[in-house]
């Protein structure tokens, strides 16, 4: 009898759970769920829109192969954004927590410092980024005309090249650390004081504490802000593959399965970088310390 | 646990007796440094937008113009239209916010509130709606919104009637929790819901409340500031979003000028400006020719008239965005 109740009250629970997440649930199929499938599907056809309405042509891996083979854009502006992954994402991460280390410490105008850096993430958009980049906005050193430069390059040219890159974007770069620092600073102030004290007693150096505690700790954390900014690199403007596709959508002759496999394929890159950068960063297996996670964890719990 | 204080207490203060404190003055330099590397875009347009032309393209004048000029923003007023693509842009923005708000505060509610099967899927699902890139679903959203379309031309008997390049299909998307950057908004949410005492919806619910009364007179009231936060982070998101509207609400006749809409002509414009006076447009961009330098300050003058808002909305109200982030409990509970 007791037991029926209450399996009477767990539904009424789940009844009243799901609707209120209905909205959602409703939204997150119809409008992100199926369109992903949908894709999927489209992009082996040749889809054009008659007087009649939808028109199917199955072409089996055409699509594919106008945007590997044929296409003279889209590789090249892939590989742009592979590259453009590769070192924005860690790049801006590092910076985050080196600022988070920073910020963390026991200084004045903490809110200060803190607002400006998070200043980006209100008013950063495509269009200012775009403007402010034309105008030569956001190179403040001009590094090629630094002799130390210039010797590097007649060291490396690769070298050079990368130093180069990494000089006319890091403003861009920094834009991108508003999130990622304060979600930093917000685990770094969750570290139980006490493993930093015990470690400073043992006549640990703040080099060894950073290294051997810090960074064991927060490591989840490095997880979440790099995919968080993988994510918005890949839905920011500037990245040359997106107005593409969009492109490819309006264009009336290539049809919209064309562009269904190029979004197609650059969303399967864009998730393999992020399943990157988890098979990277996610928890080794009996390293760094489980001492120290256990107490952090004990920690947490209180 | 007294003696824990204690002991974390006095150990910085001895340090600082200790050293002058070198150490933070290198941490100051430091991050004043790149504080001035944060904002050095933003001293940049103001500096370029007060300039003249003559400021412009002489090389000897660098940050501080030798005249104060306004004639830039003139141009660049009347291009941007402020008065209508502010409004626009508010309204827009604004109903975006309150659909994504809704939704992100009824799904935080139940995920933090009730017990229902596959709530971890659902949780799941979330993290992945953040993470699928967008341009995957464009191209059936916008089918879909042609097929709706279509559908609502025969059955009100309306051919001009459209979706496409209103805005209707962005407020679909808010409503429905998939607008931009809906799940950051739900965890948000969830965690403060968290923290409220569950205790209070117990009483009430012995007093006879229904889900529905909790929800609005315990939740939704103790949690005003966190709406508000969700409501300002998803605001400022949405007027900064450019892909999806560039897709639903094409530029044209039907549709309403953005801000964000207005700063993108704006290249158009000069560019063929530049190219009418200065012989050859140069579509790449080869910054260098005096033209392309005047345009600068044009386009430097539009874009600090188009993140105005914006930015006095950030003076305002800036421990609240932080705040914001800090409690999405992205970073363990």
């Amino acid at each position: 009898m007791k037991k029926k109740k209450a399996s009477l009250i767990s539904k009424r629970q789940w009844f009243i759970g799901y609707m209120f997440m209905l909205p959602w649930i409703l939204g997150f199929f119809i409008l992100t769920a199926w369109p992903f499938i949908q894709t999927v599907y489209l992009s082996f056809f040749s889809v054009n829109r008659t007087i009649l309405g939808w028109e199917r042509e199955f072409v089996a891996l055409e699509n594919y192969r106008y945007a590997f083979f044929e296409s003279v854009t889209f590789v090249p502006y892939l590989l742009t954004f592979v590259w453009m992954q590769a070192i924005y994402a860690p790049v801006i991460t590092v910076i985050s927590f080196i600022l988070a280390l920073l910020l963390n410490m026991s200084i004045k105008a903490r809110g200060f410092f803190r607002a400006i850096f998070f200043l980006p993430v209100v008013v950063m958009s495509g269009p200012v980024m775009y403007q402010l980049l034309d105008a030569g906005g956001l190179t403040s050193v001009e590094i090629h005309n630094f002799t130390l430069w210039m010797m590097v390059a007649q060291f490396s040219v690769t070298a050079a090249d990368a130093l180069l890159y990494l000089f006319s974007h890091y403003t861009m770069m920094l834009w991108f650390t508003g999130i990622p620092i304060i979600l930093l600073i917000n685990a770094l102030q969750k570290i139980d004081s006490g493993i930093v004290e015990a470690a400073r007693i043992d006549s640990a150096t703040s080099w060894q504490i950073l290294w051997k505690i810090t960074i064991p700790i927060i490591r989840p954390i490095f997880l979440v802000s790099m995919i968080l900014t993988i994510v918005q690199l890949a839905g920011y403007t500037l990245n040359p593959v997106l107005p593409m596709i969009q492109e490819s959508i309006h264009a009336t002759v290539s049809g919209l399965g064309q562009a269904s496999a190029l979004a197609w394929i650059y969303s399967a890159v864009v998730l393999l970088i992020i399943g990157l950068a988890f098979l990277f960063l996610k928890e080794p297996k009996d390293k760094s310390g489980p001492e120290i996670k256990r107490r952090q964890m004990a920690w947490n719990e209180r | 646990m007294v003696d824990k204080m204690k002991s974390t207490l006095a150990h910085p203060r001895v340090a600082r007796l200790k050293q002058i404190n070198y150490r933070n003055l290198f941490v100051y330099a430091i991050l004043i440094l790149i504080s001035y590397q944060f904002i050095y875009p933003l001293l940049r347009m103001v500096s370029m937008s007060l300039m003249t032309e003559d400021d412009i393209i002489n090389p000897v004048v660098n940050w501080i113009p030798q005249s104060l000029s306004f004639s830039n923003f003139r141009t660049a007023l009347r291009v941007m239209q402020p008065m209508t693509t502010y409004f626009n842009s508010l309204w827009f923005s604004g109903i975006q916010a309150l659909g994504s708000t809704l939704v992100a505060a009824m799904a935080g509610f139940a995920l933090a509130r009730y017990d229902f099967p596959l709530k971890k899927f659902w949780f799941f699902m979330i993290i992945v709606a953040f993470i699928i890139p967008l341009p995957v679903m464009m191209v059936p959203r916008t089918m879909m919104v042609i097929n709706l379309q279509d559908y609502l031309q025969d059955a009100l008997a309306r051919d001009q009637f459209r979706l496409l390049g209103t805005v209707w299909p962005q407020f679909l998307l808010a409503f429905g929790g998939q607008g931009v950057f809906s799940t950051i908004l739900i965890l948000i949410f969830y965690n403060f819901t968290r923290m409220i005492p569950p205790a209070l919806d117990e009483a009430a619910a012995i007093d006879g409340a229904s889900s529905m009364k909790i929800f609005y007179h315990i939740i939704l009231k103790l949690s005003v500031s966190t709406l508000l936060v969700i409501f300002l982070l998803s605001f400022v998101w949405n007027w900064n979003e450019t892909h999806i509207t560039n897709q639903f609400l094409r530029p044209g006749s039907l549709s309403i000028e953005l801000v964000t809409s207005r700063l993108q002509a704006f290249e158009g414009m000069f560019d063929e400006f530049a190219g009418m006076s200065g012989g050859i447009a140069t579509p790449e961009g080869e910054t260098g020719s005096e033209m392309e330098r005047i345009n600068e300050a044009f386009r430097m003058s539009g874009t600090l008239i188009s993140i105005l808002p914006l930015f006095v909305l950030y003076l305002l109200v800036q421990k609240h965005f932080i705040k914001g982030i800090e409690n999405t409990g992205l970073t363990g509970i």
